[in-house]
């Protein structure tokens, strides 16, 4: 009973597999081709997908050092002459700073290393 | 046959020693991938349309399968291939179901666009199908429609253990590996799928 209902399904729909129309038919050919076409691409390798990110990274850096005008890893070099910090000090304006009376004793002992 | 033409350009290029061992394997794969998946494409659509309860989804299914297993599969034994793709298709089936359910609540907010606006004349589905005869065809017309109807209203897991053991014809073994369970488990949802049916079709059958 069991294996008759069984086999009767499976003819039925075994049936309605061998009737699908012509559309579909050629769908499903159109799929499976595409499917095998897969096979005769070359492999990829995963590392060339980071090839243009490196690329456009290295540009970016060498644009950036090109802009500055100085190779990366070189500090720039702070030259500190004795006489400015000595204008700086006698600067009239630079005056306005420094309360009346109030560390003078610094001024002076600063203008004599300077001038030494 | 046709699928050969694809692979001409690398058929055609020049042998050098290891290559042309390589070009026939790859040939003989590629002849033994488009035999299997020919058996497989009428029943793996059929299987997914009831699924899916849609040509295109089912269309969909069916091939994004076929290229997984090209893809991922082809090196494996040919004997592997069949549960391996039904697997893949099983599971293709079950998210196509889920992205549809939530595409469902979306859409149920937006207004209903006609179907049939996009549809296009396709001279090729308008091609006649294997006839048998006025009589037989409106009979099987009918079983068709019931049974199929039958089966698309069993609980997912009843449904895949029915069409895979009794329409496909995989063994026990192969259908627990193509649907991610154990033995056991298939021969109870085969069971129970068989009972739903029954008790549905048993006057027309």
């Amino acid at each position: 009973m069991t294996e008759e209902f069984e086999k009767r399904t499976h003819e039925i729909l075994e049936e309605s597999a061998g009737r699908l129309d012509g559309r579909t038919r050629s769908r499903l050919t159109q799929a499976r081709h595409a499917a095998l076409a897969q096979l005769a691409q070359p492999a990829r390798h995963w590392w060339r997908a980071y090839v243009p990110v490196g690329a456009a990274a290295a540009v970016a850096v060498l644009a950036v050092v090109i802009w500055s005008g100085q190779p990366p890893g070189t500090a720039p070099t702070l030259v500190v002459s004795p006489v400015d910090d000595l204008e700086l000090l006698a600067d009239a304006e630079a005056q306005d700073f420094v309360d009346d009376g109030e560390d003078l004793e610094f001024y002076e002992w600063a203008a004599g290393e300077a001038e030494t | 046959m046709t699928a050969f033409v694809t692979l001409a350009g690398v058929y055609s290029t020049p042998d050098f020693g290891g290559e042309r061992s390589l070009d026939q394997d790859l040939m003989t794969t590629s002849r033994a991938l488009d035999q299997f998946l020919s058996s497989v494409e009428k029943r793996a659509f059929k299987i997914a349309q009831l699924g899916l309860r849609n040509d295109d989804d089912a269309l969909d299914a069916v091939q994004d399968s076929m290229m997984k297993l090209v893809q991922s599969y082809a090196s494996r034994a040919v004997d592997e291939w069949r549960p391996l793709f039904y697997r893949i298709l099983a599971n293709r089936i079950r998210d196509m179901q889920r992205r549809r359910t939530v595409r469902g609540r979306i859409m149920a907010w937006l207004p209903v666009r006609d179907a049939d606006d996009d549809e296009e004349f396709d001279p090729i589905a308008q091609a006649p199908s294997h006839d048998p005869g006025p009589a037989k065809r409106l009979e099987l017309d009918e079983a068709i429609g019931v049974l199929e109807t039958a089966v698309a209203e069993l609980p997912a897991r009843q449904q895949q253990a029915f069409l895979l053991r009794n329409f496909e014809g995989l063994d026990v073994g192969q259908t627990a590996s193509a649907m991610g369970c154990s033995e056991g488990s298939v021969k109870t949802h085969y069971f129970r799928a068989l009972e739903n049916l029954r008790a549905k079709l048993g006057e027309v059958f």
